[in-house]
């Protein structure tokens, strides 16, 4: 998924960038007759739809998914510089609602695949239990690391839990 | 392109602010390439070439955030001061008070950082500040926040005095944004660009500093009084409102150095068209609307406000790259502009301003935000809009300020230096935006091997632009002690 959102980024700022370019490096050729008017209409119009269709796309089901009839609840808390789950191993292929909560500073709960790639992420914050909702689909040892600066071990702020074949 | 001559037949009209804002750039270079360098030593920290004992790096990380936020802002405040005073009669001991408070405020915070040991970064997230974990006491980040606090003052002082001034020369704080004109549509009406860009910052960027005074003022009282706190939500979202707001209003305002500047090179005028005006109008909305986009993995925020940070993100994109970007591409198109070092620069800031927009948009998206949010496709953005955006907008003001008119030609180390410009900054935020397409976390001092390589190669890209950063320095000092320059 990262690999795609980057190929798909630097697409664009590549079309972006050389348009402009070659637009700019044009200063000493022929002026911008009246149809270029038009294409600036065509490219605000243009985005805006485009943003109207992406938007309802995106959004019309809360990405934030919440838990079915039956999630397994894993608790984990964070501290300064820690990070604590009442369950190490979770069934692949099981949905997980893991209510995510700090005793100190805000923290950032991110889970990692044993070949570390970020699959899911949420904040943990003072006073509040954060929930997210995630089903393994692999399985093999993943990581929670921090993603929120917390002081000066924020970068040592690690745990594990396996993701297990056995009870699917 | 043509750079072989260079000659401007018209000279702009004497500034009687010139010297100050001189002063302002020279300082604001000078933080700009220091700041550089301590991103270096962190890249170069994270790539494993050096070991740096984690403490120093969020220290560095801290006055690196703060640092150039300050230097955009002071670069960014300095060119539109400077360009409004064309305009209206502005008083030269408000911005002498403006830039006291600043210093008084960057004395305070780097003092909090060097000799407090403060590393919470430049985001003071409550309620970091004051649990430190014991790494620096409670007094140097009472400190860190009293001197984000001079600052603010300094800049509301500012825009009282633009914002009284522009109200009474435009016919009301309305007719200087524009919004007269888009009702009416007299064009013989029209505020030109530079005041409505100045009317719009000055709206929401007060805005945005109050809010960021409120939040820093609670800081120091839960500092001081340990018993008082804040919902921690609430907190965050002061925060994130206030520092979207000022780092996005430093290029809001460093951008009317290209509306004034590239004319005199074109003989064309920028005109107020009422696109120009409603794409504006907007920006007051979208950049105090999209804030949420930096609360999107605080799931306890209302689905309402995740809705709008992802859709205003989207929205914020449209007027930067259809209206800005492609306008700036279709004037400067056959215009016969000639090139040097500013309008190099100048034009680049525009270009590197509306690319790095793209992936801060994608970024916006809460399925894409899951994945990328707090990894360094964070940096990868900023970086591309602030780094090849706001600053290279500065350097390109600060190179026509001591421009010298009577040369005809570019010198050969003015190219030098903008190619290694572009090519340094582009390959440094490449590497940030790989980084995180790696999830690679942000603001991590120490590294995993396998995430090394990215680093290693990001702080050759560093060195590089802070060789032509060095150079555009060198060519101010130069231009600065060179008899002639504008005064």
């Amino acid at each position: 998924m990262q690999t795609t959102i980057l190929i798909i980024s630097l697409a664009l700022m590549a079309v972006v960038g050389v348009t402009y370019a070659c637009a700019v490096y044009a200063n000493d050729g022929p002026a911008a007759g009246p149809q270029a008017n038009k294409n600036r209409s065509l490219l605000l119009w243009g985005m805006i739809v485009f943003g109207v269709i992406i938007s309802v796309a995106t959004l019309r089901e809360n990405p934030h998914v919440s838990a079915g009839p039956a999630p397994m609840v894993v608790n984990i808390s964070g501290g300064q510089w820690w990070w604590e789950t009442d369950i190490y191993e979770i069934p692949m292929g099981q949905e997980v609602e893991f209510r995510v909560t700090t005793e100190d500073v805000t923290h950032g709960m991110g889970i990692y695949t044993p070949d570390m790639t970020l699959v899911a992420q949420v904040q943990a914050m003072p006073g509040y239990t954060n929930k997210l909702v995630h089903t393994f689909d692999a399985p093999g040892t993943y990581q929670i690391l921090c993603m929120e600066l917390c002081g000066i071990a924020h970068h040592d702020m690690i745990n594990e839990f396996d993701v297990t074949e056995a009870a699917q | 392109m043509t750079d072989a001559t260079v000659k401007i037949d018209t000279a702009p009209p004497e500034n009687l602010h010139a010297n100050m804002i001189k002063l302002t750039m020279g300082l604001g270079g000078v933080v700009f390439l220091l700041m550089m360098i301590f991103g270096l030593v962190m890249r170069t920290a994270q790539g494993g070439i050096i070991d740096l004992d984690p403490a120093i790096f969020y220290q560095l990380l801290t006055a690196h955030g703060a640092g150039m936020v300050g230097s955009a802002a002071l670069s960014g405040a300095a060119i539109l001061w400077y360009f409004v005073a064309r305009y209206v009669d502005l008083n030269p001991k408000v911005y002498l008070i403006f830039l006291g408070l600043f210093l008084a405020g960057v004395v305070c915070i780097l003092g909090s950082i060097f000799f407090g040991q403060y590393g919470g970064a430049w985001t003071f997230l409550f309620p970091l500040p004051a649990i430190s974990g014991g790494a620096w006491e409670a007094g140097a980040a009472v400190v860190f926040c009293v001197g984000y606090l001079l600052i603010g003052v300094g800049f509301l002082i500012y825009y009282l005095e633009m914002g009284y001034k522009v109200s009474k020369s435009f016919k009301g704080l309305f007719g200087g944004l524009g919004w007269k004109f888009i009702i009416n549509g007299d064009t013989a009406a029209a505020p030109p660009p530079t005041i409505i860009a100045a009317s719009s910052v000055m709206v929401f960027n007060s805005i945005g500093i109050v809010f960021g005074a409120i939040v820093l003022v609670a800081n120091i009282v839960n500092l001081l009084i340990p018993s008082f706190a804040v919902d921690a939500l609430l907190a965050k979202n002061a925060t994130y409102f206030f520092g979207h707001v000022f780092i996005n209003a430093t290029i809001y305002m460093a951008v009317t150095a290209v509306y004034e500047i590239i004319p005199e090179y074109t003989g064309k005028p920028w005109k107020s068209t009422r696109l120009f005006a409603i794409a504006w109008a907007a920006v007051v909305v979208f950049v105090q609307a999209v804030y949420f986009h930096h609360l999107l993995q605080d799931v306890n925020m209302p689905a309402w406000a995740m809705a709008t940070g992802q859709v205003v993100s989207y929205a914020s994109g449209v007027p930067l790259i259809a209206v800005t970007l492609f306008s700036t591409a279709l004037y400067i198109k056959g215009s016969g502009m000639k090139w040097d070092l500013a309008t190099k620069l100048l034009v680049l800031g525009v270009g590197g301003w509306g690319v790095g927009a793209i992936p801060a948009m994608i970024d916006g998206m809460v399925s894409v935000n899951k994945l990328m949010h707090n990894t360094q496709w964070v940096p990868g953005h900023f970086h591309t809009y602030l780094l090849l955006g706001e600053a290279a907008m500065a350097f390109g003001f600060a190179a026509w300020l001591v421009k010298d008119t009577s040369r005809v030609t570019q010198s050969g180390l003015d190219r030098f230096a903008f190619l290694a410009y572009v090519a340094g900054g582009a390959g440094f935020v490449l590497m940030f935006l790989w980084s995180g397409a790696s999830s690679i976390p942000r603001r991590w001092a120490v590294h995993y091997e396998a995430w090394q390589l990215q680093s290693q190669v990001a702080t050759v890209f560093a060195a590089v632009v802070i060789l032509a950063t060095t150079l555009f320095i060198f060519g101010y000092v130069k231009g600065l002690m060179r008899r002639g320059a504008k005064t």
